[in-house]
C-alpha cells in the first residue's frame, strides 16, 4: 500500500519540472491514508451521533437528535464534563507555576549544563504514560514509599491514590515537559539585558520581573497552557490508573458507553459536545490571551 | 545576573527539586524491578532478578512485547515512507492547496487520540473489517506517528540548499544518483529522527490501542494497564525497565548515527 522508497524517488525525479515542481505521486499515499483513515471516521463519527441505539445492535439507520438531547439532559454528564474542565485547568495552572522557574533556570543557564538540563526534561517523554503512572502507584500507595517515609516521621498515613490527589500528580508530571519546552521557546528569546536594564533603571527583582520578563513569555504561556489543557482534558491512563475507577472524567465515561454498553450512538454524541466545549473555551481563552499581550508587547 | 545570591540559591533549590519530581517516578520503576522484595522498601532490600525471570515465565507479557516491538517496526516503516514524500511534495510544491495539505498532514496531533481511537473503532466496523485488529492497530499508530516524520524531514527540507542537486545534476548524475549521493546524506538527520519518534510513538502508544487491540494484539502498555489494574507486584516493574532499555537503545543508536542535537531539533520542529 505505501510506495517503496526506490519508485518514489524515480517517479519524483522523473516527474521534475525545470523549476522544480514535485510530482502529486508523493503526497497521494499521505493523502489517501489521512482521507480514508482519518477524515472519514470523524465525519462518521458525526453522522454516528445522529442515529438510533437499540438493545440488540450498537445503532440502527434513524435519525434523531435525542443522543445529544440525552447528553445535554443529564445532569451526571454536566458533573463529569464539570469534574473534567476543573482538572484540565487546575492540572494547567500548577503545570505552569512549576514549569516556569525551571524554564527560566534552564533558559539562562550555560550551554555546557543545558544539554544535561533538557536530557532531564526530554527523558520522562521517551518513558511510556503506563510505565510513569506505575512509578507513582509504587510512590503513592498507601503502603508506598512516602508513607513509609511519613510513618518514618511518625506523620501519616496518608490517602495519595485512588483520589483526586493522586490524579493530579500524575497528570501535572506527565504534561510537565510540554509546557517546560513551550516556555523555554519564548524565554530563550528574551535578551537578558533587558532585565538587566530594568533592574538597573532602579527596578526591584520581583517588579523587573512581572513588568518586563513575564509579559515577554506571553506567547510561550498561551502555547504551553493550551497544550497542556488540551492534553490533560483528554487523558485516560492516569484518571483510571491513578484514580482507581474512583474519579470519572469524560474521556473514561465515554469509552465506557462505546466499549462497554455499545451505545456508539451516545458515545459519539458525548464526546463530540465535550470536544466543541473544549474548542470553545480554547478559542475565548486565545481571545484573551490575544488582547493581554497586545496590550504589553 | 544581579539576583542576590538568596535569590540564585532558593532558585536552584527548587529547580533540584523539580528535576527529582520529573525524575523520581522513572527511577523508582527501575530500581523496583531490581528489588528482591514484594514492595519497594527503603533501604532496598537487596538485588535480584527474580522479577525478570517472572516476566519471562509470564507468557502474556512476552507476547506482547514482541507484538510491540514488531508493530512499531511495521509502523516506524510506513510512517516514514509516507510521511518523507508528503514532506518533499509539499515543501517543493508552489501548489495553492499548500498549507491545507500541510493542515492535513499535522491534523492527527492537535485532535485529543482516544477520541481518534473512538472514531475509528467505530468506522473499522461500519466498513466490516473491525475484526482485523493487526490492520486496525497499523493504520490507528502510523496515523499518529506520520505528523511527527512530517515535520522533521520538513525542518531539514526548508533548510536545504537546492543548487547542490542541481549542481550534481549538471555534473552528469542522473535522478537516483543525485538522491542518494546529495540529497539523502544531506536530510538523513530529519528522516532517522523522524523515524525515531515515529518508533516511540508506536511503542508507547495507548489511548489508540485501548480502543483498537483485540485478542492476540495487545501492545505491551495495554497488557501493563490491564494488569496494573489488579496489583502492581514489581513483574510489571521489569517489564517496564525493560521497555525503557528498549528505548533508551533506540535513541543510543540514532545518537550513533546522526547525534543527539538533530533529535532534538527535530522534537522542536
Amino acid at each position: 500500500m505505501a510506495p517503496t522508497p526506490g519508485p518514489t524517488t524515480t517517479t519524483e525525479r522523473r516527474a521534475q519540472t525545470p523549476s522544480g515542481q514535485q510530482s502529486f505521486v508523493l503526497y497521494l499515499p499521505a493523502l489517501l491514508l489521512l482521507t480514508i483513515f482519518f477524515v472519514l471516521p470523524y465525519l462518521y463519527l458525526l453522522y454516528m451521533s445522529f442515529m438510533t441505539h437499540t438493545s440488540g445492535a450498537p445503532y440502527i439507520r434513524d435519525f434523531t437528535f435525542e443522543n445529544y438531547a440525552e447528553t445535554v439532559r443529564d445532569p451526571f454528564n454536566w458533573e463529569i464534563i464539570w469534574q473534567t474542565l476543573r482538572f484540565g485547568i487546575l492540572t494547567t495552572l500548577i503545570t505552569l507555576l512549576l514549569s516556569y522557574p525551571l524554564a527560566y533556570h534552564m533558559a539562562r543557564a550555560s550551554s555546557a549544563i543545558k544539554g544535561l538540563l533538557m536530557i532531564m526534561v526530554l527523558a520522562p517523554l521517551l518513558v511510556g504514560i503506563v510505565i510513569r503512572s506505575y512509578g507513582w502507584m509504587i510512590l503513592l500507595a498507601d503502603n508506598g514509599l512516602i508513607n513509609q517515609a511519613a510513618a518514618g516521621l511518625g506523620i501519616g498515613p496518608f490517602q495519595l491514590m485512588y483520589n483526586e490527589t493522586g490524579v493530579m500528580i500524575g497528570l501535572v508530571h506527565i504534561y510537565m515537559p510540554f509546557m517546560v519546552l513551550s516556555l523555554l521557546g519564548s524565554l530563550q528569546t528574551i535578551d537578558p539585558d533587558i532585565e538587566r536594564a530594568a533592574r538597573s533603571l532602579g527596578a526591584g527583582a520581583w517588579s523587573a520581573f512581572w513588568r518586563v520578563t513575564w509579559p515577554l513569555s506571553l506567547p510561550g504561556v498561551t502555547s504551553g497552557t493550551v497544550l497542556v489543557f488540551v492534553l490533560t482534558v483528554s487523558s485516560y491512563v492516569i484518571p483510571s490508573l491513578l484514580g482507581g475507577y474512583k474519579v470519572l472524567t469524560l474521556p473514561l465515561l465515554v469509552v465506557q458507553t462505546v466499549s462497554e454498553l455499545f451505545d456508539w450512538p451516545l458515545g459519539s454524541a458525548m464526546a463530540l459536545v465535550f470536544f466543541a466545549i473544549t474548542v470553545a473555551i480554547i478559542a475565548a481563552y486565545l481571545k484573551l490571551m490575544d488582547r493581554a499581550m497586545r496590550g504589553v508587547i | 545576573m544581579e539576583y542576590s545570591r538568596r535569590g540564585r540559591l532558593l532558585l536552584t533549590t527548587v529547580v533540584t527539586i523539580l528535576y527529582l519530581f520529573l525524575l523520581a517516578p522513572i527511577v523508582i520503576v527501575v530500581i523496583a524491578a531490581f528489588n528482591s522484595g514484594e514492595y519497594l522498601r527503603f533501604p532496598p532490600e537487596g538485588f535480584s532478578l527474580r522479577w525478570f525471570r517472572k516476566f519471562l515465565d509470564s507468557e502474556p507479557f512476552v507476547d506482547s512485547f514482541i507484538f510491540s516491538i514488531e508493530l512499531a517496526v511495521i509502523v516506524t516503516i510506513l510512517a516514514t515512507i509516507i510521511g518523507t514524500a508528503a514532506a518533499f511534495y509539499v515543501v517543493r510544491s508552489s501548489s495553492r492547496y499548500r498549507s491545507a495539505l500541510k493542515l492535513l498532514m499535522i491534523s492527527p496531533l492537535p485532535v485529543p487520540a482516544i477520541l481518534t481511537g473512538i472514531a475509528l473503532l467505530i468506522f473499522f466496523y461500519a466498513v466490516g473489517i473491525g475484526t482485523n485488529s493487526l490492520f486496525n492497530l497499523i493504520i490507528g499508530h502510523t496515523l499518529i506517528s506520520l505528523p511527527y516524520v512530517f515535520l522533521t524531514v520538513s525542518t531539514v527540507l526548508v533548510g536545504f540548499n537546492r543548487s547542490l542537486e542541481e549542481a550534481a545534476r549538471n555534473l552528469g548524475a542522473g535522478p537516483w544518483t543525485t538522491f542518494f549521493q546529495i540529497t539523502l546524506p544531506i536530510i538523513k538527520g530529519g528522516i532517522i529522527s523522524g523515524a525515531v519518534f515515529a518508533f516511540i510513538t508506536s511503542f508507547d502508544q495507548f489511548p489508540i490501542s485501548l480502543l483498537l487491540a483485540g485478542v492476540g494484539t495487545t501492545p505491551l502498555p495495554l497488557q501493563l494497564f490491564d494488569y496494573l489494574r489488579f496489583s502492581f507486584d514489581p513483574t510489571a516493574a521489569a517489564v517496564s525497565t525493560l521497555s525503557i532499555v528498549m528505548t533508551v537503545v533506540v535513541v543510543l543508536i540514532t545518537e550513533r548515527l546522526v547525534g543527539l542535537e538533530s533529535l532534538y531539533r527535530g522534537s522542536n520542529a
